[in-house]
Protein backbone atom coordinates (compact mmCIF):
# COMPACT_ATOMS: atom_id res chain seq x y z
CA UNK A 1 0.00 0.00 0.00
CA UNK A 2 1.88 3.42 -1.16
CA UNK A 3 0.88 6.67 -0.40
CA UNK A 4 -2.58 7.61 -1.78
CA UNK A 5 -3.58 9.83 -4.60
CA UNK A 6 -3.96 13.10 -2.92
CA UNK A 7 -0.78 12.62 -0.57
CA UNK A 8 1.56 11.79 -4.44
CA UNK A 9 -0.42 14.99 -5.78
CA UNK A 10 0.82 17.19 -3.25
CA UNK A 11 4.24 16.46 -3.48
CA UNK A 12 4.05 16.61 -7.08
CA UNK A 13 2.72 20.43 -6.24
CA UNK A 14 6.48 21.05 -4.68
CA UNK A 15 7.99 19.35 -8.56
CA UNK A 16 8.44 16.08 -6.58
CA UNK A 17 9.59 14.09 -9.69
CA UNK A 18 9.11 10.76 -7.97
CA UNK A 19 5.51 10.94 -6.84
CA UNK A 20 4.63 12.28 -10.51
CA UNK A 21 6.25 9.08 -12.08
CA UNK A 22 4.53 7.08 -9.11
CA UNK A 23 1.40 8.25 -10.31
CA UNK A 24 1.71 8.04 -13.49
CA UNK A 25 2.88 4.71 -13.73
CA UNK A 26 -0.53 4.08 -11.61
CA UNK A 27 -3.15 5.91 -13.63
CA UNK A 28 -1.44 5.61 -17.09
CA UNK A 29 -3.52 2.26 -18.33
CA UNK A 30 -7.05 3.68 -16.93
CA UNK A 31 -6.26 6.96 -18.38
CA UNK A 32 -5.34 5.28 -21.68
CA UNK A 33 -8.03 3.44 -22.27
CA UNK A 34 -10.65 5.95 -20.70
CA UNK A 35 -9.48 8.17 -23.65
CA UNK A 36 -8.55 5.82 -26.11
CA UNK A 37 -12.59 4.75 -25.81
CA UNK A 38 -14.10 8.35 -25.86
CA UNK A 39 -11.78 9.44 -28.60
CA UNK A 40 -11.52 5.93 -30.88
CA UNK A 41 -8.38 6.89 -31.65
CA UNK A 42 -4.94 5.25 -30.22
CA UNK A 43 -2.67 7.70 -31.58
CA UNK A 44 -4.59 10.30 -30.37
CA UNK A 45 -5.35 8.80 -26.74
CA UNK A 46 -1.65 8.31 -26.36
CA UNK A 47 -1.05 12.10 -27.01
CA UNK A 48 -4.21 13.60 -24.74
CA UNK A 49 -3.84 11.48 -21.96
CA UNK A 50 0.07 12.83 -22.02
CA UNK A 51 -1.39 15.77 -21.96
CA UNK A 52 -4.08 14.91 -19.33
CA UNK A 53 -0.36 14.07 -17.34
CA UNK A 54 1.40 17.48 -18.09
CA UNK A 55 -1.64 19.20 -16.77
CA UNK A 56 -1.91 17.11 -13.84
CA UNK A 57 2.08 18.62 -13.01
CA UNK A 58 1.45 22.23 -14.10
CA UNK A 59 -2.16 22.39 -12.10
CA UNK A 60 -1.13 19.85 -8.94
CA UNK A 61 -1.43 23.11 -6.43
CA UNK A 62 -4.85 23.80 -7.51
CA UNK A 63 -5.68 19.83 -6.10
CA UNK A 64 -7.68 21.11 -3.01
CA UNK A 65 -8.62 18.01 -1.71
CA UNK A 66 -12.52 18.72 -1.80
CA UNK A 67 -13.10 15.81 -4.08
CA UNK A 68 -11.31 12.46 -4.54
CA UNK A 69 -8.35 12.66 -6.92
CA UNK A 70 -9.33 10.59 -9.70
CA UNK A 71 -12.86 12.99 -9.73
CA UNK A 72 -10.47 15.54 -10.43
CA UNK A 73 -8.11 14.27 -12.80
CA UNK A 74 -10.39 12.43 -15.20
CA UNK A 75 -12.47 15.63 -15.49
CA UNK A 76 -9.10 17.52 -16.52
CA UNK A 77 -8.75 14.57 -19.11
CA UNK A 78 -12.16 14.11 -20.09
CA UNK A 79 -11.87 17.87 -20.87
CA UNK A 80 -9.05 17.64 -22.91
CA UNK A 81 -10.99 14.59 -25.13
CA UNK A 82 -14.13 16.50 -25.52
CA UNK A 83 -11.52 19.72 -26.69
CA UNK A 84 -9.87 17.41 -28.69
CA UNK A 85 -13.09 16.32 -30.46
CA UNK A 86 -14.20 19.42 -31.21
CA UNK A 87 -11.10 20.36 -32.63
CA UNK A 88 -11.04 17.23 -34.84
CA UNK A 89 -14.64 17.46 -35.41
CA UNK A 90 -14.87 18.61 -39.21
CA UNK A 91 -11.45 16.50 -39.62
CA UNK A 92 -13.17 13.46 -38.56
CA UNK A 93 -16.16 13.84 -41.43
CA UNK A 94 -13.89 13.64 -43.74
CA UNK A 95 -11.25 10.59 -42.44
CA UNK A 96 -13.49 7.66 -41.02
CA UNK A 97 -12.71 6.66 -37.41
CA UNK A 98 -8.91 5.09 -37.58
CA UNK A 99 -8.81 1.18 -36.43
CA UNK A 100 -6.04 -0.08 -34.51
CA UNK A 101 -4.28 -0.78 -38.11
CA UNK A 102 -3.68 2.36 -39.36
CA UNK A 103 -1.96 3.77 -36.79
CA UNK A 104 1.85 4.11 -37.91
CA UNK A 105 3.22 3.88 -34.44
CA UNK A 106 1.17 0.30 -33.90
CA UNK A 107 3.90 -1.50 -34.32
CA UNK A 108 6.16 0.10 -32.13
CA UNK A 109 3.77 1.31 -29.04
CA UNK A 110 1.04 -1.24 -29.23
CA UNK A 111 2.82 -4.28 -28.04
CA UNK A 112 0.68 -6.94 -26.08
CA UNK A 113 1.28 -7.23 -22.74
CA UNK A 114 0.62 -10.74 -23.03
CA UNK A 115 1.29 -12.99 -25.96
CA UNK A 116 -1.67 -14.33 -27.26
CA UNK A 117 -1.98 -16.37 -30.39
CA UNK A 118 -3.83 -14.88 -33.80
CA UNK A 119 -7.22 -15.52 -32.84
CA UNK A 120 -7.35 -14.24 -29.63
CA UNK A 121 -5.53 -11.36 -30.66
CA UNK A 122 -8.19 -10.62 -33.77
CA UNK A 123 -11.16 -11.58 -31.47
CA UNK A 124 -9.51 -8.72 -28.96
CA UNK A 125 -9.43 -6.57 -32.13
CA UNK A 126 -12.72 -7.16 -33.00
CA UNK A 127 -14.45 -6.77 -29.54
CA UNK A 128 -12.66 -3.16 -29.61
CA UNK A 129 -13.82 -2.47 -32.60
CA UNK A 130 -17.01 -3.28 -31.63
CA UNK A 131 -16.93 -1.27 -28.54
CA UNK A 132 -16.05 1.78 -30.64
CA UNK A 133 -18.63 1.80 -32.78
CA UNK A 134 -21.10 1.32 -30.24
CA UNK A 135 -20.07 4.28 -28.29
CA UNK A 136 -19.84 6.11 -32.07
CA UNK A 137 -23.52 6.57 -31.62
CA UNK A 138 -22.94 8.34 -27.93
CA UNK A 139 -23.15 12.04 -27.49
CA UNK A 140 -19.34 12.47 -25.58
CA UNK A 141 -21.16 13.00 -22.15
CA UNK A 142 -23.38 9.76 -22.35
CA UNK A 143 -20.04 7.89 -23.32
CA UNK A 144 -17.77 9.86 -20.81
CA UNK A 145 -20.61 8.51 -18.29
CA UNK A 146 -21.01 5.26 -19.15
CA UNK A 147 -17.24 4.73 -19.45
CA UNK A 148 -16.73 6.07 -16.04
CA UNK A 149 -19.17 4.28 -15.06
CA UNK A 150 -17.92 0.64 -16.58
CA UNK A 151 -14.46 1.78 -16.34
CA UNK A 152 -13.79 3.38 -12.87
CA UNK A 153 -17.00 2.59 -10.94
CA UNK A 154 -18.05 6.28 -10.64
CA UNK A 155 -20.83 7.32 -8.77
CA UNK A 156 -23.61 9.38 -10.61
CA UNK A 157 -22.15 12.51 -8.82
CA UNK A 158 -18.79 11.50 -9.78
CA UNK A 159 -19.74 11.59 -12.90
CA UNK A 160 -21.66 14.85 -12.51
CA UNK A 161 -18.46 16.34 -11.13
CA UNK A 162 -15.94 15.45 -14.28
CA UNK A 163 -18.74 16.45 -16.67
CA UNK A 164 -20.08 19.33 -14.78
CA UNK A 165 -23.33 18.85 -14.62
CA UNK A 166 -26.16 17.89 -11.94
CA UNK A 167 -26.90 14.58 -11.01
CA UNK A 168 -29.92 14.21 -12.52
CA UNK A 169 -28.10 14.96 -15.61
CA UNK A 170 -25.55 12.82 -15.40
CA UNK A 171 -28.26 9.63 -14.56
CA UNK A 172 -29.91 10.63 -17.51
CA UNK A 173 -27.04 10.74 -19.50
CA UNK A 174 -26.16 7.50 -17.98
CA UNK A 175 -29.37 5.93 -18.52
CA UNK A 176 -29.79 7.02 -22.38
CA UNK A 177 -26.07 5.38 -23.11
CA UNK A 178 -27.24 2.11 -21.86
CA UNK A 179 -30.32 1.96 -23.65
CA UNK A 180 -28.04 2.98 -27.00
CA UNK A 181 -25.34 0.34 -26.01
CA UNK A 182 -27.95 -2.53 -24.82
CA UNK A 183 -29.90 -2.22 -28.49
CA UNK A 184 -26.50 -2.28 -30.65
CA UNK A 185 -25.03 -4.97 -28.76
CA UNK A 186 -28.09 -6.78 -29.34
CA UNK A 187 -28.01 -6.19 -32.76
CA UNK A 188 -24.63 -7.46 -33.20
CA UNK B 1 -43.68 4.41 -4.89
CA UNK B 2 -42.74 5.05 -8.12
CA UNK B 3 -45.40 6.73 -10.35
CA UNK B 4 -43.66 5.93 -13.76
CA UNK B 5 -41.11 3.69 -14.44
CA UNK B 6 -37.95 4.80 -12.50
CA UNK B 7 -35.06 4.53 -15.30
CA UNK B 8 -32.60 7.08 -14.69
CA UNK B 9 -32.36 5.70 -10.79
CA UNK B 10 -31.93 2.23 -12.16
CA UNK B 11 -28.07 2.25 -12.36
CA UNK B 12 -27.93 4.31 -9.12
CA UNK B 13 -29.82 2.09 -7.12
CA UNK B 14 -27.53 -1.33 -8.41
CA UNK B 15 -24.34 0.43 -6.85
CA UNK B 16 -26.06 1.36 -3.73
CA UNK B 17 -25.91 5.56 -4.32
CA UNK B 18 -30.14 5.96 -3.46
CA UNK B 19 -31.31 7.28 0.14
CA UNK B 20 -32.30 4.51 2.20
CA UNK B 21 -36.13 5.96 1.65
CA UNK B 22 -35.29 6.15 -2.36
CA UNK B 23 -34.09 2.63 -2.26
CA UNK B 24 -36.81 1.07 -0.23
CA UNK B 25 -39.46 2.70 -2.68
CA UNK B 26 -37.07 1.29 -5.61
CA UNK B 27 -36.93 -2.12 -4.32
CA UNK B 28 -40.78 -2.24 -4.00
CA UNK B 29 -40.87 -1.08 -7.45
CA UNK B 30 -39.15 -3.98 -8.66
CA UNK B 31 -40.80 -6.88 -7.20
CA UNK B 32 -44.06 -5.49 -9.25
CA UNK B 33 -42.74 -4.07 -11.96
CA UNK B 34 -41.16 -7.29 -14.74
CA UNK B 35 -40.19 -4.32 -17.09
CA UNK B 36 -37.86 -2.50 -14.77
CA UNK B 37 -36.25 -5.59 -13.36
CA UNK B 38 -35.21 -6.35 -17.21
CA UNK B 39 -34.24 -3.56 -17.57
CA UNK B 40 -31.84 -3.59 -14.36
CA UNK B 41 -30.54 -6.80 -15.66
CA UNK B 42 -30.15 -5.35 -18.77
CA UNK B 43 -27.95 -2.20 -17.71
CA UNK B 44 -25.74 -4.74 -15.50
CA UNK B 45 -24.74 -6.83 -18.55
CA UNK B 46 -24.20 -3.88 -20.43
CA UNK B 47 -21.72 -1.86 -18.13
CA UNK B 48 -20.12 -5.28 -17.23
CA UNK B 49 -19.96 -5.95 -21.27
CA UNK B 50 -18.85 -2.69 -21.57
CA UNK B 51 -16.11 -2.76 -18.85
CA UNK B 52 -14.85 -5.93 -20.29
CA UNK B 53 -14.08 -4.50 -23.86
CA UNK B 54 -12.55 -1.68 -22.71
CA UNK B 55 -9.76 -3.87 -20.82
CA UNK B 56 -9.58 -5.19 -24.09
CA UNK B 57 -7.94 -2.06 -25.88
CA UNK B 58 -4.40 -3.04 -26.41
CA UNK B 59 -1.73 -1.36 -24.45
CA UNK B 60 0.99 0.52 -25.72
CA UNK B 61 4.53 0.36 -24.74
CA UNK B 62 4.50 2.31 -21.71
CA UNK B 63 8.24 2.79 -21.65
CA UNK B 64 8.00 4.73 -24.49
CA UNK B 65 4.80 6.35 -23.43
CA UNK B 66 6.71 7.47 -20.46
CA UNK B 67 9.56 8.51 -22.38
CA UNK B 68 7.30 10.48 -24.70
CA UNK B 69 5.40 11.97 -21.55
CA UNK B 70 8.97 13.43 -19.85
CA UNK B 71 10.01 14.88 -23.24
CA UNK B 72 6.97 16.50 -23.90
CA UNK B 73 6.86 17.74 -20.00
CA UNK B 74 10.42 19.43 -20.69
CA UNK B 75 9.56 20.61 -23.68
CA UNK B 76 7.08 22.30 -22.19
CA UNK B 77 8.98 23.48 -18.95
CA UNK B 78 11.60 24.74 -21.30
CA UNK B 79 8.77 27.26 -23.18
CA UNK B 80 7.57 28.14 -19.37
CA UNK B 81 11.05 29.28 -19.14
CA UNK B 82 11.97 31.10 -22.07
CA UNK B 83 9.12 32.75 -21.34
CA UNK B 84 9.92 34.35 -17.74
CA UNK B 85 13.65 33.86 -17.07
CA UNK B 86 14.06 35.75 -13.66
CA UNK B 87 17.75 36.13 -14.08
CA UNK B 88 17.82 37.58 -17.78
CA UNK B 89 14.93 39.79 -15.93
CA UNK B 90 17.24 40.65 -13.19
CA UNK B 91 20.47 41.35 -15.19
CA UNK B 92 18.43 43.34 -17.62
CA UNK B 93 17.71 45.53 -14.53
CA UNK B 94 21.19 46.04 -13.32
CA UNK B 95 22.38 47.06 -16.77
CA UNK B 96 19.94 49.92 -16.86
CA UNK B 97 20.37 51.11 -13.51
CA UNK B 98 23.91 50.56 -14.05
CA UNK B 99 23.25 52.60 -17.77
CA UNK B 100 21.25 55.59 -15.94
CA UNK B 101 24.05 56.03 -12.76
CA UNK B 102 26.22 56.54 -15.28
CA UNK B 103 24.82 59.61 -17.30
CA UNK B 104 23.91 60.95 -14.11
CA UNK B 105 27.21 61.11 -13.12
CA UNK B 106 28.65 62.16 -15.96
CA UNK B 107 26.32 64.66 -15.64
CA UNK B 108 26.76 65.78 -12.15
CA UNK B 109 30.97 65.59 -12.42
CA UNK B 110 31.33 67.93 -15.64
CA UNK B 111 32.87 71.11 -15.20
CA UNK B 112 30.02 73.14 -16.73
CA UNK B 113 30.40 75.54 -20.15
CA UNK B 114 34.29 76.04 -21.54
CA UNK B 115 35.63 78.93 -22.60
CA UNK B 116 35.50 79.22 -26.53
CA UNK B 117 38.63 78.52 -28.25
CA UNK B 118 40.68 81.57 -29.32
CA UNK B 119 39.84 81.19 -33.27
CA UNK B 120 36.47 80.61 -32.54
CA UNK B 121 36.52 84.50 -30.79
CA UNK B 122 38.07 85.26 -34.14
CA UNK B 123 35.82 84.17 -36.32
CA UNK B 124 32.77 85.59 -34.17
CA UNK B 125 34.24 89.01 -34.18
CA UNK B 126 34.28 88.65 -37.71
CA UNK B 127 30.83 88.03 -38.05
CA UNK B 128 29.72 90.74 -35.92
CA UNK B 129 31.67 93.45 -37.45
CA UNK B 130 30.04 92.17 -40.92
CA UNK B 131 26.45 92.22 -39.32
CA UNK B 132 26.87 95.59 -37.49
CA UNK B 133 28.53 97.58 -40.13
CA UNK B 134 25.18 99.64 -40.41
CA UNK B 135 25.51 100.83 -36.72
CA UNK B 136 28.93 102.19 -37.82
CA UNK B 137 27.22 104.57 -39.42
CA UNK B 138 25.12 105.45 -36.46
CA UNK B 139 25.02 109.31 -37.03
CA UNK B 140 23.71 109.66 -40.09
CA UNK B 141 21.02 106.77 -39.05
CA UNK B 142 19.83 109.03 -36.66
CA UNK B 143 19.12 111.77 -38.38
CA UNK B 144 15.95 110.01 -39.39
CA UNK B 145 13.96 112.86 -40.65
CA UNK B 146 16.69 112.44 -43.64
CA UNK B 147 14.90 109.19 -44.36
CA UNK B 148 11.59 111.40 -45.34
CA UNK B 149 13.57 113.32 -48.51
CA UNK B 150 13.94 110.79 -50.87
CA UNK B 151 17.02 112.74 -52.60
CA UNK B 152 18.87 112.23 -49.70
CA UNK B 153 17.78 108.16 -49.71
CA UNK B 154 19.10 108.06 -52.86
CA UNK B 155 22.43 109.68 -52.38
CA UNK B 156 22.34 108.17 -49.05
CA UNK B 157 26.11 106.36 -49.78
CA UNK B 158 27.70 110.07 -50.51
CA UNK B 159 26.78 111.39 -47.23
CA UNK B 160 29.59 111.73 -45.27
CA UNK B 161 29.11 110.95 -41.30
CA UNK B 162 30.30 114.12 -38.82
CA UNK B 163 33.12 111.87 -37.22
CA UNK B 164 34.05 108.33 -37.27
CA UNK B 165 36.42 107.37 -34.08
CA UNK B 166 36.64 103.81 -34.83
CA UNK B 167 36.26 103.97 -38.72
CA UNK B 168 38.88 101.42 -40.71
CA UNK B 169 40.52 103.33 -44.05
CA UNK B 170 39.73 102.12 -47.01
CA UNK B 171 37.06 99.73 -45.61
Amino acid sequence: MGPSDEDLCARIAERDAQAFDLIVERHQARTYRLACSILGNEADARDVSQDAFIRLYEAAHSFDRRARFSTWFYRILVNLCIDHQRRNRWWRKVVPLATPDDDPDAIQLDPPSTEPGPLDEALRRQSVEQLNRALGGLSAHQRTAVLLQAQQGFTSKEIAAVLNCSESTARVHLHRAITHLRKVMKDE
Amino acid sequence: MWRAHPDTALIPYLHGELAAEEGVALRAHLEGCARCREDLAAAESVIREVAHRVEQIPEPDWTVYQYQLRRKLNARRGEQVRRWRPGLAWASLAAAAVATSAIVLAFALSPGPRPPAVDQLEVEGALADADIGLLRDYPVVAHLDLLENYDVIENLDQLTPPSRPHAVSGS
